[in-house]
């Protein structure tokens, strides 16, 4: 059955919490995204339990007692991670599985992914991993952990700015602004190797790398016209190409789905966000209502349907609007948003007792999650893609 | 070039005497920032100084042509040198939020500056490092940082001072001057400091 089919019947049962499981073609109750989901988690124990909780809660799932529950998860996590789906009423789970191999953190993060897949049928990202900056008094470092915050490792170990790191797609380098040789400079840093070369240090200011879905282009903050201007280069280094010629500032560069627009910020009297080829040409506003004030840090959802951004100069406010521009929703306080691979959930920077967390955000529900904090203050996460 | 310069100074000198501080209200062309990596890559001798770039990446030729002498930039402030952060220590620009105008209140501190290189030839440069409050977000502020140094080293360059002496440096809000999270925290963070370079 098409999810699309799934979902019309999901909107007549609307309501019904308990729908028996079928055999063969099961007609699955699929909840609208904005909707809580009741889910009771029994029988696991330690870290198995609290990453089940975690991650999904953070998918817009409430996590109750088995007699309020829509679905119940139950199973063991005595030597490995095993358990079943069922949803409430019915007497034969959806499925049982059972993970072996890696650890119990990562078995638990793969059996939230197959729940989460089946009660909200998207992508899978609890095995994914964030890069952000972490500042623990005058120094910043990047820092890869696991999308949780747990097992966070410091790849840099310069005693100098950073900013911005980013993911190459694929996972396996970073790029990322280093003032570690006095100026700006945007280097490409293999995780597996260590090896680090500068890929681009022009005279003025390099930063905001941002490499293209595709993995082929880079988008970047060049000064070297005399003012901060948008260019793109190929992955592998070469000519960087002049998009943008203002005279004002351009900042914060993100790719379309397609590795062929790039949103970024310009400023003509207040930031705004506009769209440009990644050939050049003439950029157009990404026209919005409902929100004021400077707009940046555009993040474009991988299923290419919506942008989140930060709006506000102090006081900031996430807000998602579809990409080809309309009425813009303003979600929670805080800045800095990045789509997660499954374009639901956004990780983002909160400020709170001038202290800066990240978060989880989902998306539809609005609910928010703090991920593991660490003793430093953590800021501009991108999330692996 | 050097005529362009010479006459530069002059029309500076006049600007300044009359105190007509116009030149910042009226839109100019970006100007250009000295390229010393485009320079080496056409086999000029002054890469033999070391001003390279590791990575063997050089840039493009721009539609911009600059007006300026590369000569010597690469060497000054790639090559050995001091750096003296008290020289222009009270000098200190300070802009008004989330703005790169020079205010009219900022103008003798640059003219001070101005002098300085004019009434001089040793051959010294400037780091102009632009600053940010931390009301905005970081990659925002890293281009606002950015042109707020660009702004006084356009500046500067109308009053006179030879472009190759002059180098930009963005912080974004991560230099503050000031720790605090108040209006009288930001004012002072809102900021272009100098540094002045001496070669060794």
């Amino acid at each position: 059955m098409n999810t699309q089919l799934r979902r019309i019947l999901a909107l007549f049962l609307l309501g019904a919490c308990a729908v028996p499981a079928m055999a063969d073609d099961v007609i699955k109750i699929v909840k609208p995204a904005t909707q809580l989901i009741r889910v009771a988690v029994t029988g696991f124990s330690g870290e198995a339990e609290s990453v089940l909780d975690f991650d999904l809660s953070v998918l817009g799932m409430e996590i109750t007692t088995p007699d309020k529950a829509e679905f119940v998860v139950a199973g063991h996590s005595n030597g490995r991670v095993e358990g079943s789906l069922t949803p409430a009423g019915s007497d034969h789970p959806l499925w049982t599985k059972g993970f072996t191999g890696g650890t119990t953190r990562t078995q638990a993060h793969a059996l939230a992914n197959d729940i989460v897949k089946e009660i909200r049928q998207t992508p899978p990202i609890f095995l994914g991993k964030i890069v952000f900056r972490l500042q623990e008094g005058a120094s910043t470092e990047v820092c890869v952990s696991d999308f949780d915050g747990f097992n966070p490792t410091v790849v840099t170990r310069d005693g100098a700015l950073v900013s911005g790191p980013t993911w190459i797609p694929g996972g396996g380098g970073l790029l990322y602004t280093s003032w570690k040789n006095g100026d700006t400079q945007i280097l490409k840093h293999n995780l597996s190797t260590g090896a680090r070369s500068i890929f681009a240090g022009y005279p003025g200011a390099n930063f905001s790398p941002e490499v293209s879905p595709d993995g082929q282009k880079v988008a970047m903050i060049l000064s070297k016209s005399g003012s901060p201007n948008l260019y793109v280069s190929d992955i592998d280094g070469g000519e960087p190409r002049q998009l943008t010629r203002t005279r004002d500032e351009d900042s914060s560069p993100c790719w379309g789905p397609d590795s062929r627009e790039i949103c970024f910020v310009c400023r003509s009297g207040r930031a705004q966000l506009q769209i440009i080829s990644a050939d050049g040409g003439q950029a157009r506003p990404l026209r919005l209502a409902g929100v004021f004030g400077n707009l940046t840090s555009p993040d474009w959802s991988p299923d290419g349907k919506q942008i989140a951004f930060t709006s506000g100069s102090g006081s900031f406010t996430i807000c998602v609007a579809p990409a080809e521009g309309g009425e813009a929703q303003r979600l929670v306080a805080g800045e800095d948003p990045c789509w997660a691979p499954n374009s639901r959930t956004i990780i983002f920077c909160r400020r709170a007792n001038n202290k800066r967390t990240l978060c989880l955000l989902d998306v539809p529900t609005k609910h928010v999650k703090d991920i593991r904090q660490l003793s430093g203050n953590c800021s501009e996460p991108s999330w692996a893609r | 070039m050097k005529n362009v310069n010479l006459l530069g100074t002059f029309l500076a000198g006049i600007v300044m005497l009359s105190g007509v501080t116009g030149c910042q209200h009226k839109p100019v062309a970006p100007t250009p920032i000295p390229d010393w990596a485009q320079k080496s890559a056409t086999g000029d001798h002054s890469q033999d100084n070391g001003a390279t770039l590791p990575n063997g990446n050089q840039p493009s030729a721009t539609t911009e042509t600059s007006p300026v002498d590369y000569a010597k930039y690469g060497p000054l402030f790639d090559g050995p040198h001091n750096e003296d952060r008290d020289k222009f220590k009270d000098d200190t620009v300070y802009f008004d939020f989330d703005s790169s105008t020079i205010k009219p209140s900022e103008e003798a501190k640059l003219g001070e500056i101005a002098n300085y290189f004019k009434n001089n030839d040793k051959f010294e440069g400037l780091i102009i490092e632009g600053n940010c409050d931390e009301r905005g977000t970081e990659k925002y502020n890293l281009s606002l940082g950015e042109r707020r140094a660009l702004a006084v080293r356009e500046y500067l360059h109308n009053l006179g001072v030879d472009d190759h002496r002059l180098k930009t440096v963005t912080y974004g809000a991560s230099r503050p001057a000031d720790p605090g999270h108040d209006e009288s925290a930001w004012r002072k963070n809102r900021r272009d400091e100098f540094v002045l370079v001496t070669p060794k």
